[in-house]
């Protein structure tokens, strides 16, 4: 899923200073299953904000809305008869229905109330971590299925780093397994340790970010 | 606290929900407003403390609310095993939203007990009120409610 969380909540009654009627707007598909943008958080949030802009001594109408799936417009277009009503929006949805939502509502100014920060799991009851960081060119057939690129501080393609923590974790951060520990852990269980060691071709960056921004065409479904 | 002023004479509304399991067996559950001696109390019964969202305290305190009490059952205790060690996560959860927006944490009280009559939960309710007085009234007061 694409995991997003909540902006500080200082910065978030920040950027609606001056606002009198704010569509808080969030998303019931990734973000709801990370606990930051569904409709439980949408109407945690509202209050809190409602609250927080009384004590700075400004009065403000939160109207809640959470959509199906804001990255889609048909399920965005539900908000063209709330939006005339508001003079702001603020979305808890991901970057992406983010940007679906001030598109669409082009006149409104649009804030973000969180930060989308990653493709993850939810590895237990309340513990998202990291797994895929839309790199272009997939390698988990040559890693056994563990992800450097998302899962290694440093994206090694040939690790570990030198820098594994006794106790196999990251040395940047205590909590977090060395995946290149895990990855030759793994090779060595299937006895393929060797394929760790053979010369692989370069990796094919320019399929994601670093060949611009990404666009996928598919004429048969146009 | 910007606006809130330290009243320490008003008289504070307190919302005490409280989990039905917690009830004395011969003590008929009791919902709705209580006008006591230095506060007014409004009962909801819950079928299970863990039924209480983060999201529903935080309403009731931005709808001019004083104070929420949430009744319990002792953490072993709970019908539904975990309902009432839930309920202490969200009652802190939204204790630590309330404390970023100058409302404060203590406006919120969880209290584990068992075999309760309505007498006993008002005293609970008592207590809250108690230490909302130090708080002041709501600044979200006259919102509604
Ligand atoms: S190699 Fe690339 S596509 Fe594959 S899981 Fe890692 S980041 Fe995602
Ligand atoms: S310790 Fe392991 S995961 Fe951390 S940076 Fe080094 S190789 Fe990557």
């Amino acid at each position: 899923m694409i995991v997003a969380e909540w902006k500080p909540i200082p910065e978030l009654l920040a950027s609606l200073k001056g606002h009198k009627n704010v569509l808080l707007v969030g998303c019931a598909t990734c973000v709801a299953e990370c606990a930051a943008g569904g409709e439980r958080e949408v109407l945690t949030l509202a209050p809190v904000l409602k609250m927080g802009l009384k004590d700075q001594g400004q009065e403000v109408n939160i109207i809640t809305r959470t959509l199906e799936r804001q990255c889609e417009p048909e399920f965005v277009e539900e908000l063209s008869e709330i939006a005339p009503q508001v003079d702001a929006i603020m979305s808890i949805a991901c970057g992406i229905g983010m940007q679906l939502v001030a598109e669409r509502f082009i006149d409104l100014p649009l804030y973000p109330g969180v930060n989308t920060t990653s493709l993850a799991i939810r590895e237990q009851a309340g513990l998202w971590t990291a797994r895929c960081a839309a790199c272009g060119d997939c390698m988990l057939g040559e890693t056994f299925g563990l992800c450097p690129v998302a899962r290694c501080a440093k994206s090694l393609m040939n690790g570990p780093c030198g820098g594994t923590r006794k106790d196999g974790k990251c040395e940047v951060d205590e909590n977090t397994e060395c995946i290149w520990r895990l990855i030759v852990e793994r090779a060595e269980a299937k006895g393929r340790l060797e394929d760790l060691v053979k010369v692989r071709p370069s990796k094919n960056w320019s399929n994601s970010g670093h060949g611009g921004p990404k666009r996928m065409l598919r004429e048969d479904l146009r | 606290m910007a606006a809130a002023k330290k009243d320490k004479d008003f008289s504070p509304e307190i919302v005490a929900l409280y989990c039905r399991q917690c009830l004395d067996a011969e003590e008929r559950p009791q919902e709705g407003a209580r006008q006591t001696k230095g506060f007014t109390a409004r009962l909801v019964m819950l079928p299970c403390s863990g039924k209480v969202e983060a999201y529903q305290l935080l309403k009731i305190l931005e709808q001019g609310a004083d104070g929420v009490l949430l009744v319990g059952c002792p953490e072993n205790a709970c019908r539904f095993l975990v309902g009432s060690r839930r309920a202490e996560k969200r009652l802190t959860r939204a204790g630590q939203l309330l404390d970023l927006v100058n409302m404060g944490a203590g406006r919120l009280a969880l209290k584990r007990a068992a075999d309760l009559t309505t007498a006993d939960i008002l005293a609970l309710a008592g207590q809250l009120a108690e230490q909302v007085k130090t708080l002041g009234p709501s600044p979200m007061k006259g919102d509604s409610l």
